[in-house]
């Protein structure tokens, strides 16, 4: 029994180490080489995430899974994009003081959002009646499977974030981030660069955020508010911005750190659970942030070696 | 016979009019042009005392700073006009007009090569799903990027330009990669060792004997004499003189305003 329990919690665990690594990711190619730090990741996660839950749940499908699946999470994912393409035009032209406004008021429109509509969201109730789009047995078994597929997907995300290190759109990227107005003068059309990469990196993460709505199978307005960008952010900051495996490294070491080990082996008071333990996160998460800012400012892995990479691709 | 008249009109390189320009900051005017044609002659010079709008007017051109009156347009020698004033600054590459900087610009973590193939990259290959181009822009790019660092005498190209005279010499090759058909090079030698403004020199003739039009902004006065067909002197803003550089150099206006008495 105490097993189980403890088993479950891992499975929970390491989704949420997984997904926020999957965010955390996308966060790079945002922050990490184009220079636009995104506060609003919630935003597109949750607008995926709602999407799928709400479609899956209230629509009557003349098919079933896991083509009702498939559906949902594909509209799912359109909807985050088309929310990153309203974003992105937004703050193509923006300074940062402008991009931090824009992100963070866009995902506490969204959360407003889900909280108001709540005939449609379930609002503060939550809404609960989704499922996995499978069915091998038991709970856990499922849970696991579920874990496996988004393996896979964080798997693909970090197979192109690492393709476009080596690829010419990662060197415009980093261009548009380390200088724009020469980018422009060699004929870089930086505005859209910027929208298209908030158009795919929003849908990314609307994805991810139907596949948690599988996972948890609940939806909680609880979960629209900063938790999920912090833990992105956090994560990849430790881990080095800049590189394709900070965000791998920091992730686990912040959120897989807290939610699997200090979560489900040290022996806290079970009551710290649903009080004192989210709180307890978010504060170790700013800290972390707040030191390694200060301290380290590229994090763990340092800022990024293109005279190494270069030489690695061309040679000398 | 038709093709005969529109040819005789279009210029046979790309020019490049000025007209009813005005920028000002703060209230001072600082360029402002009545009707001013540039690219007649293959390299033209553009002089004049520091504060006297040459950069500001070069920037206008690439429209990366905004007009506050007037129009700037292209006319290639194909005939036609482009109005480069009311496009953005990222609009200005693929028209051939192309502008080296004053002050040092760079991309900070980005080295030598990236550098040079990002200058040289075409658009389709940067797009978000093209994650296996590099080897193909490399291979249909290393060969002038090889002659330019060759030819330069860059030591490692997977390196970052350090010193302030690498960088600028890496702005100018950046330049040359776009093609230019239009190129305004803004102090191109300040800062570089005389064997480097001789090699960037013999570059710039280069590209005016091959059709490019070349206008240059240089404090540097032999540079302006030995490469010059015409020269442009500004002042406060006006174009207030052109003409070859013999009469320029000799003309009262410009060594009362700039050079000082003694010079000639
Ligand atoms: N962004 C700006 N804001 C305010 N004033 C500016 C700005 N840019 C240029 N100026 C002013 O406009 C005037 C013209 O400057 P500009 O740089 O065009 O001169 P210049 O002819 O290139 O001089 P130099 O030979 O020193 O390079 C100067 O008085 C300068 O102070
Ligand atoms: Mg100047």
């Amino acid at each position: 029994m105490t097993f189980d329990f403890l088993d479950s919690f891992l499975i929970t665990g390491l989704f949420s180490v997984v997904m926020v690594t999957g965010l955390a990711l996308l966060l790079h190619l945002q922050l990490g080489l184009t220079r636009i730090a995104n506060f609003g990741v919630v935003g597109f996660w949750g607008i995926g995430m709602y999407v799928f839950g709400v479609l899956y749940v209230k629509v009557d499908w003349s098919f079933g899974d896991p083509y009702q699946f498939l559906v949902c999470a594909a509209i799912a994912t359109i909807a985050s994009g088309l929310a990153g393409l309203l974003v992105g035009w937004l703050i193509a032209d923006l300074d940062t003081d402008g991009v931090l406004v824009v992100t963070l008021g866009f995902a506490t429109a969204v959360q407003l959002v889900a909280t108001a509509q709540d005939d449609i969201t379930g609002g503060a109730r939550g809404m609960g009646g989704l499922d996995f789009p499978f069915d091998i047995g038991k709970v856990k078994d499922n849970e696991l499977l579920w874990l496996g597929f988004t393996m896979a997907v964080v798997a693909g995300i970090l197979f192109y974030v690492w393709r476009v290190h080596r690829s010419p759109y990662g060197r415009h990227l980093i261009a548009v981030g380390a200088n724009e107005r020469l980018a422009r003068s060699l004929g870089k059309s930086t505005s859209r660069t910027k929208l298209w990469l908030f158009v795919i990196a929003s849908a990314a993460m609307g994805l991810l955020g139907a596949m948690n709505g599988v996972m948890v199978r609940f939806l909680d307005i609880g979960n629209l508010g900063i938790d999920i960008t912090l833990a992105a952010m956090a994560g990849l900051i430790l881990g080095g911005t800049a590189r394709v495996w900070g965000a791998v490294v920091g992730v686990f070491l912040t959120v897989g750190v807290f939610d699997i080990v200090i979560q489900s082996y040290l022996p806290l008071p079970r009551e710290w659970y649903t009080q004192a333990i989210p709180v307890m996160r978010e504060a170790i998460f700013g800290l972390t942030l707040i030191i390694v800012l200060l301290f380290r400012p590229y994090g763990i892995l340092g800022d990024m070696r293109r005279d190494s990479l270069m030489r690695k691709i061309h040679g000398r | 016979m038709v093709a005969d008249t529109v040819s005789a009109v279009a210029p046979a390189r790309p020019q490049i009019r000025i007209q009813g320009v005005v920028k000002s900051y703060a209230g001072r005017v600082v360029v402002n042009i009545d009707d001013t044609v540039l690219g007649a002659s293959p390299i033209e010079g553009l002089i004049g005392p520091n504060g006297a709008g040459k950069t500001t007017l070069m920037r206008l051109i690439m429209h990366s700073t905004a007009l506050d009156r007037g129009t700037i347009s292209l006319l290639p020698p194909t005939g036609g006009e482009v109005v480069l004033s009311s496009q953005s600054s990222n609009r200005m590459a693929h028209h051939g007009v192309v502008k080296s900087n004053q002050v040092i610009m760079d991309f900070d973590r980005l080295t030598v090569l990236d550098s040079l193939l990002l200058a040289a990259a075409e658009g389709t290959y940067e797009q978000p799903h093209r994650i296996f181009s590099e080897k193909t822009v490399y291979r249909r790019h290393k060969d002038e990027i090889r002659h330019y660092l060759d030819f330069f005498g860059f030591a490692d190209p997977t390196a970052f330009a350090l010193s302030a005279g690498e960088k600028k010499l890496l702005d100018i090759v950046r330049c040359l990669l776009l093609k230019p058909t239009f190129l305004l090079l803004d102090e191109p030698t300040a800062g570089l060792p005389e064997d480097l403004t001789d090699k960037v020199m013999v570059v710039v003739r280069e590209l005016a004997a091959a059709g490019t039009s070349v206008v240059i902004v240089e404090h540097d006065l032999n540079v302006i004499w030995n490469l010059c067909d015409e020269v442009l002197f500004m002042a406060e803003g006006s174009v207030i003189l052109r003409g070859d550089p013999q009469s320029i150099r000799s003309h009262r206006t410009v060594v009362e305003k700039y050079l000082g008495e003694g010079h000639v």
